[in-house]
């Protein structure tokens, strides 16, 4: 019997730590691949601690699961014990039911309510932006309260009632009878719940995300803000250290608590634990009014980008915003502070932007989304007076659909859709068009995109049907093709494509130009990637905008102006494996000799003949009505 | 007199927290649920959710018409109930080890559940595709002792393991917290009454850890029905769940079609949990 639960409980730890023990081993991969390992190196380490945003973000993180733990702790022990005297049922039942309802909301929801709620409040009190500090310690207070309600009301149900009946009826005050008899018993439940809000609070993206405010980005949300491209093993390498610290500080703890076994000592023990959470609660809320306080005495810039869209100064590159700071303040004298948050999608950051719980001054999203929003009055006309550098985009990449009369933006980057597949699976005579994808031979190791403009995108391109049409019949048609290549498909993947490539786990599937040079970088041995257009393929751009409310325009147009001038711009084309349309990047010496010939092909083709590719094959803004017929036709086609 | 007065301030605290941030962003959810684009009042985006059809081929090539997100719903619910089991069945047993074992070994073993999880959820969701992939660690050992290749990643047995593998501490803490505190002389008791093992962990463990159970069972099954990173990464976007229908609605901006989601499975849940609590409460105090 002994042995027995000895043998289960490892496996069980084995099972706990099995993916621990992957990204530990991951954390010293020299290559970039989160599945192919290529050899030793302690590069990350050096990377993350070169990573000051990083850093900032594990801070802000930590800050915020103390304070929320030690609220909610707090509170929800109280509540539990008030509960638990309720004498009237309904009250009790009512408090139940609430006490459930934050964990029988999915966290979009909570998160998305939450939002609509402090947006309306802060509009009453006319708030420019609602959203802070505050507002994300209250959301995670209100998830982190039932965890320790629920640890701690079993206790109390469990303990004799007589107890605390007996410590008053012997002369103890209520509260000297909750002291010494009722927190005793219910102590271990407090304390898992405490564990319970801290796990949950480190660990929460989806809520965070829509409570966040301007600058102040946890790590979940600043992880998932890698995913545009691939999270690097740099948080592997992050995950390895949290690992050892908490390990060590916490079985030290055990090792300290359990040598002290006397009772008393258990104690001040106890006295101890409760001051230290005070002393926590004090330190956090003075470390986050620092925060807001230091920053207002400088001008402030706020960018709102896509995740690992920009030169960061990872692995010896150019830091772009630090840059941009020491630049201004040597120009004009003044000391300006950049926040900058990252996006994972257009529609997240038009639904933050377009709720006003967030007010930025330089946004970056793509074509579509630029034309909806400036059809909607919410971008501000440009003043190109402050932007001369925009001489260096070419005619090519002026008056695109999106933007007739240059009004609104200044694009930053523009990719192409291509075919990837590894040639030492895929016969070089299947290849050339998006037939590839619906190839029998290759059944399962066939990749499809992940959302529901792009999986249509395919198959219409495949067919020649318009990909903005308004015709349902068009896309039914294409519906029809998505259902013939379901069986095929390895998967429906977004950024998980990089790994899946790269380790060969997948053999065909389509992405943008840019990145597949990134995951050529680093495929495995036994892996041969290559890449081509098909007949028909989008086009997209991305360009810089300054949505209206924004508190500092002209400051706003000094930093597009920056990032056309050329040592970012150069920086930036080659961080992120984008082509540039601006011609002091694509005509730079230095430039395409660091991408090479070959890079330089893919990712130019035709530039000449750019925008009347770009206006005949690129993604157009429909109506509501016909984006919420799409997404409802993929989901007929995603429950296949 | 004081007793009453602190007992009062202990729930009034709560009371109205939760109103301000529980009740009123439901109402929030509810005013969108029913309304349209144009904040006029509908049930549309109700009905829509019981009454939108598609159709489904099967794997046999014949083709249904089913409706659309009551079968989203059911294969949620499916998946969430089997993870949910798993993770009691799997979970049950620690949590007795856990709390029959010497205080430093609790100690430590509750460290041990708990440190994995405060490694970011989806940096350990991408470890997990590192090791059930067709190339990955799994069929890399079982491959050279000349076995497989076994696939799992894209199955409902990967999404299953990510989701057990999530919320595991979620269910062994609640059991875990109950079980220390059993009075280990009823076991005695019971056997002597006559009971075998299966006898006592039937007749008088298991009764006495069921608030344990319903806590673990509730902190599973609903983050695993209304989860969606999961499934895309570990399913790679095979398997179309109730959280990936309400993220998929609010990406496309029909925040009020997202919101009557969310409302019918709250609702849905609530009403689940309201009669678990009902019959296991009958359950627990009619045995006494």
């Amino acid at each position: 019997m002994k042995t027995a639960s000895k043998i289960y409980t490892a496996i069980i730890f084995v099972f706990l730590f099995a993916p621990i023990a992957v990204l530990l081993v991951f954390s010293f991969n020299e290559g970039k691949s989160l599945s192919v390992f290529t050899g030793f190196s302690l590069k990350w380490y050096r990377e993350l601690l070169r990573d000051t945003d990083t850093l900032q973000a594990l801070k802000n993180t930590i800050i915020l699961a103390f304070s929320a733990t030690a609220i909610s702790t707090v509170m929800g022990t109280a509540a539990a014990v008030g509960i638990n005297r309720l004498r009237s049922r309904w009250y009790k039942a009512a408090m139940n039911t609430v006490t459930n309802i934050p964990m029988t909301n999915p966290d979009i929801i909570t998160g998305i309510s939450l939002m609509l709620m402090f947006v309306f409040v802060g509009r009453l009190f006319g708030a420019s932006t609602s959203l802070n500090f505050w507002t994300m310690l209250i959301a995670h207070v209100t998830f982190c309260l039932p965890y320790v309600i629920l640890q701690v009301l079993p206790k109390l149900q469990q303990m004799d009632k007589s107890l605390p009946e007996a410590a008053m009826d012997l002369g103890c005050t209520p509260l000297k009878a909750f002291l010494k008899v009722e927190l005793p018993e219910i102590m271990p439940g407090i304390v898992t719940g405490a564990i319970m809000a801290f796990t949950l609070s480190l660990d929460d993206f989806v809520i965070s995300y829509f409570t966040a405010g301007n600058g102040f980005t946890t790590l979940p949300i600043r992880i998932y803000g890698m995913t545009k491209k691939t999270v690097t093993p740099k948080m592997y390498a992050l995950a390895t250290i949290i690992f050892f610290v908490t390990l060590t500080l916490l079985l030290l703890n055990n090792v300290v608590d359990n040598d002290g076994v006397k009772k008393e000592k258990k104690e001040t023990g106890k006295v101890k634990r409760v001051a230290m959470i005070v002393l926590a609660v004090i330190i956090a809320l003075i470390g986050s009014v620092g925060i807001f306080a230091g920053r207002k005495e400088t001008v402030t810039l706020n960018v709102y980008n896509w995740g690992e869209y920009i030169s960061d100064g990872s692995e010896g590159t150019f830091d772009t915003i630090r840059e941009f700071e020491k630049w201004y303040e040597e120009t004009y004298g003044v000391k300006m502070v950049v926040n900058y948050d990252t996006y994972t999608s257009n529609e997240d950051m038009y639904n933050k932007i377009s709720s006003g719980a967030v007010s930025y001054d330089v946004i970056i999203p793509s074509d579509y989304m630029i034309a909806r929003m400036a059809d909607e009055g919410m971008l501000e006309e440009l003043d190109f007076d402050n932007i001369p550098n925009y001489s260096n985009i070419d005619e090519n990449f002026r008056g695109l659909y999106y933007d007739k009369d240059n009004r609104y933006s200044v694009p930053y980057a523009y990719g192409i859709i291509g075919i990837i597949y590894n040639a030492n699976v895929v016969d070089e005579t299947d290849t050339g068009g998006w037939d590839l994808m619906w190839n029998e031979k290759y059944s399962g190791d066939i990749l499809q995109f992940n959302n529901s403009r792009d999986t249509f995108g395919t198959a219409m391109y495949k067919l020649g049907l318009d990909v903005n049409s308004t015709d349902k019949e068009v896309w039914e048609t294409a519906r029809a093709e998505l259902l013939t290549q379901r069986p095929l498909c390895y998967g429906q993947v977004m950024d998980e494509i990089f790994n899946l490539m790269e380790s060969g786990e997948a053999s065909i599937g389509a992405y943008y130009a840019g990145d597949y040079f990134t995951m050529a970088d680093n495929q495995a041995g036994d892996v041969d990637l290559q890449f081509y257009y098909p007949e028909r393929t989008n086009f997209y751009i991305d360009a810089m905008c300054i949505p209206k409310g924004s508190q500092n325009k002209e400051l706003a147009e000094i930093f597009i102006n920056y990032m056309l001038s050329e040592e970012p711009a150069i920086a930036n084309a080659e961080y992120t494996y984008y082509a540039s349309p601006n011609r002091i990047v694509y005509e730079n010496e230095t430039y395409l000799e660091d991408m090479g010939e070959d890079v330089i092909e893919v990712l130019y083709p035709e530039i000449e003949n750019f925008s009347e590719l770009y206006n005949t094959y690129a993604y157009r803004n429909l109506d509501t009505d016909m984006l919420d017929y799409i997404n409802t036709l993929w989901e007929t086609v995603k429950i296949n | 007199m004081r007793k009453k007065h602190s007992g009062r301030l202990a729930i009034t605290q709560y009371s109205v927290w939760s109103f301000l941030f529980v009740v009123v962003p439901l109402i929030f959810i509810a005013y969108y649920a029913f309304t349209d684009n144009n904040f006029s009042f509908t049930t549309e985006n109700i009905t829509r959710f019981f009454t939108a059809t598609s159709n489904l081929t099967e794997d046999d090539g014949t083709v249904r018409e089913v409706r659309t997100y009551i079968l989203i719903f059911m294969r949620s619910l499916k998946l969430a109930a089997i993870s949910t089991a798993i993770s009691l069945l799997l979970g049950y047993p620690i949590a007795y080890i856990m709390a029959r074992a010497s205080e430093k070994a609790q100690k430590t073993m509750m460290t041990l559940v708990m440190i994995p999880m405060w490694m970011n959820f989806l940096i350990r969701t991408y470890a997990w595709m590192t090791i059930l992939q067709d190339t990955g660690i799994i069929n890399g050992i079982i491959g050279k002792l000349g076995i497989g290749p076994l696939h799992m990643i894209g199955t409902e047995t990967a999404v299953v393991i990510g989701m057990v593998y999530d919320y595991f501490p979620y269910m062994i803490l609640p059991l875990y917290s109950i079980m220390a505190k059993m009075d280990t002389r009823l076991f005695e008791a019971a056997r002597d009454l006559g009971c075998n093992s299966f006898g006592v962990l039937r007749r008088v463990i298991f009764p006495l850890s069921l608030p344990g159970v319903i806590s673990g069972v509730t902190m599973v099954l609903i983050p695993s029905i209304s989860t969606f990173y999961i499934s895309q990464k570990l399913g790679n976007g095979k398997f179309f769940l109730i959280g990936d229908a309400i993220e998929g609605q609010y990406v496309a901006n029909n925040l009020h079609f997202a919101a009557a989601i969310a409302f019918i499975l709250m609702v849905i849940l609530l009403v689940c949990m309201a009669l678990v609590k009902y019959f296991t409460a009958k359950h627990v105090y009619g045995g006494e």
